[in-house]
């Protein structure tokens, strides 16, 4: 059950094999051993100034890795620009664009045509409870819609692979709770395969099919904790002795790595 | 509504002017009534709606190239930094040249003709516009940049999508602080020999002392200068209908 630096089978969709990456004489990453298999759920957690945000820059293509370490997308270690949907912490959407016109970004760069972008997103606005709201302005949105609208960009990027940077961190809890079990709900029915950054242990263990604790910097994995945990999933779960239990180990994982950034002055 | 803004300021001008003339005895060698000045312009028909279109022109044609190499220079020194920094003193020297000074040598260069006053609105207009786009331009979050490339933006797309749109409001900052530059351009050069303009008429009314002409040219320098801000005005406010949110 509990396995280390672990690869998720042979047929990893998305393979990270010993990626490294310094700043400097800062390094962020050390060895980082990852495997995602297809249609996987990962969530990743970590302390503050783990090297989360520069795993998911490698992982993006903004970023290389040191020599010596490789990311491998079905099995093909090739630039990741444009090859996996990147979803950061801030929704980003442009001010000037409406609803439909922010979540066509991504296609439009494709350079698929405009207008059947716009009725591709029309057609999935209802899904993303976005209906009735296709011609607003991002600054006539909640923060929850406005998450929702930088979602279905990432979704309309029709890619196997989607990285998420906690996109639910800015949200009040309310809306990140029922924002969880849409996300689950989309998940399964459009089934990608997703990376999650989260700070938030609950939510970890509640999306995800396995959860990868990081260690302080420099960055690696100090666990990963597959969650059988029956789907479709609902709050009452957050509530069992089977979640607590799940929670309690997790916690004592991160906690140990938080104290140790802590004790080095990061935090 | 939004022209009874645009008029109410206006006539309430004309009325100040008109009752401090009357109320205050004020000599008409100092400030002739509204009366007299328009009608001025009225018996002159012809001749004002001329110098109001040449001057227009002059500026127009000065006020779009500046725009436009203002935005090109940005993006270029946005784009590369070595450019920037072997260009933009050289942008900066060119300011410190007094504008009547730069206006002798382009009517020698151009002679007496509309390029020549385009050009010195032109030369008073690139710089702010410059300087704005290009600070519209460094401002872009990085990692808005980053999102677009995560999708494979090219530097192209970048620029067309996020660059230019967000750099929007500076530089119409930047248009609206230019329109009368331009128009302050045409009219110097127009100093340097023209004999049709508002500026050639204010200076025509100058040396012979016709105050009234003086006010009336005054007052179609205000139409160029207010017709420019004007449609500034009105495509900023279609293209950059997001900016009070920012």
């Amino acid at each position: 059950m509990l396995t280390v630096g672990a690869a998720a089978g042979p047929r990893a969709k998305l393979q990270l094999n010993g990626v490294s990456r310094h700043f400097g004489a800062v390094q962020a990453l050390a060895k980082v051993d990852l495997g995602i298999a297809e249609g996987e759920f990962v969530t990743l957690i970590g302390p503050s100034g783990c090297g989360k945000s520069t795993l998911f820059n490698i992982v993006a293509g903004l970023l290389e890795a040191d020599k010596g370490g490789e990311v491998l997308l079905d099995g093909a270690a090739a630039s990741l620009l444009g090859k996996v949907a990147f979803m950061p912490q801030r929704d980003l959407l442009l001010p000037w664009r409406n609803v439909l016109d922010n979540a066509i970004l991504a296609a439009e760069i494709e350079g698929q045509p405009k207008r059947a972008a716009r009725e591709t997103a029309r057609s999935m606005a209802a899904d993303f409870g976005l209906k009735g709201f296709e011609g607003h302005y991002p600054q006539q949105l909640s923060g929850g819609m406005r998450q929702r609208v930088a979602l279905m960009r990432t979704f309309m990027f029709d890619r196997d692979v989607m990285l998420l940077d906690e996109p639910f961190g800015a949200l009040d809890a309310l809306t990140r709770a029922m924002m969880q079990r849409w996300l689950l709900d989309i998940w399964s029915r459009y089934r990608r395969t997703i990376l999650f950054i989260t700070h938030d242990i609950d939510e970890a263990i509640f999306l995800g099919d396995r959860v990868v604790v990081m260690s302080a910097r420099p960055g690696s994995i100090k666990l990963e904790r597959r969650i059988e945990l029956p789907r479709p999933r609902d709050p009452a779960l957050l509530t069992t002795p089977e979640f607590n239990a799940i929670k309690r180990e997790l916690l004592d994982a991160v906690e140990e790595e938080s104290l140790k950034t802590f004790a080095a002055g990061a935090v | 509504m939004a022209l009874l803004r645009l008029v109410l300021p206006l006539l309430l001008l004309a009325a100040l002017w008109e009752g401090a003339v009357a109320l205050l005895h004020i000599s008409p060698f100092y400030l002739p009534p509204l009366r007299q000045v328009l009608g001025a312009i009225h018996a002159l028909w012809p001749a004002y709606a001329q110098a109001f279109m040449v001057t227009l022109g002059e500026a127009v044609v000065g006020f779009v190239a500046g725009a436009l190499v203002g935005v090109a220079s940005a993006a270029a020194f946005h784009h590369a930094r070595w450019l920037r920094d072997m260009l933009f003193p050289l942008f900066i020297a060119s300011q410190t040249v007094p504008v009547i000074a730069f206006g002798a040598i382009v009517v020698l260069w151009f002679g007496n003709t509309l390029m020549a006053k385009a050009a010195i609105a032109f030369y008073l207009t690139f710089f702010p516009v410059t300087v704005n786009a290009l600070a519209g331009m460094e401002a872009v979050d990085p990692r808005q940049v980053a999102l677009l490339r995560s999708f494979g933006a090219s530097r192209r797309d970048i620029w067309w999508k996020l660059l230019l749109p967000s750099a929007l409001p500076r530089i119409f900052t930047a248009l609206r602080l230019s329109a009368g530059l331009a128009l302050a351009g045409a009219i110097v050069g127009e100093w340097f020999g023209a004999s049709i303009g508002v500026g050639a008429m204010l200076l025509a009314a100058l040396f012979n002392e016709q105050v009234v002409a003086m006010w009336a040219a005054i007052l179609a320098a205000a139409a160029v200068g207010g017709t420019i801000f004007g449609v500034v005005a009105l495509v900023e406010a279609r293209l950059v209908f997001w900016r009070d949110e920012l």
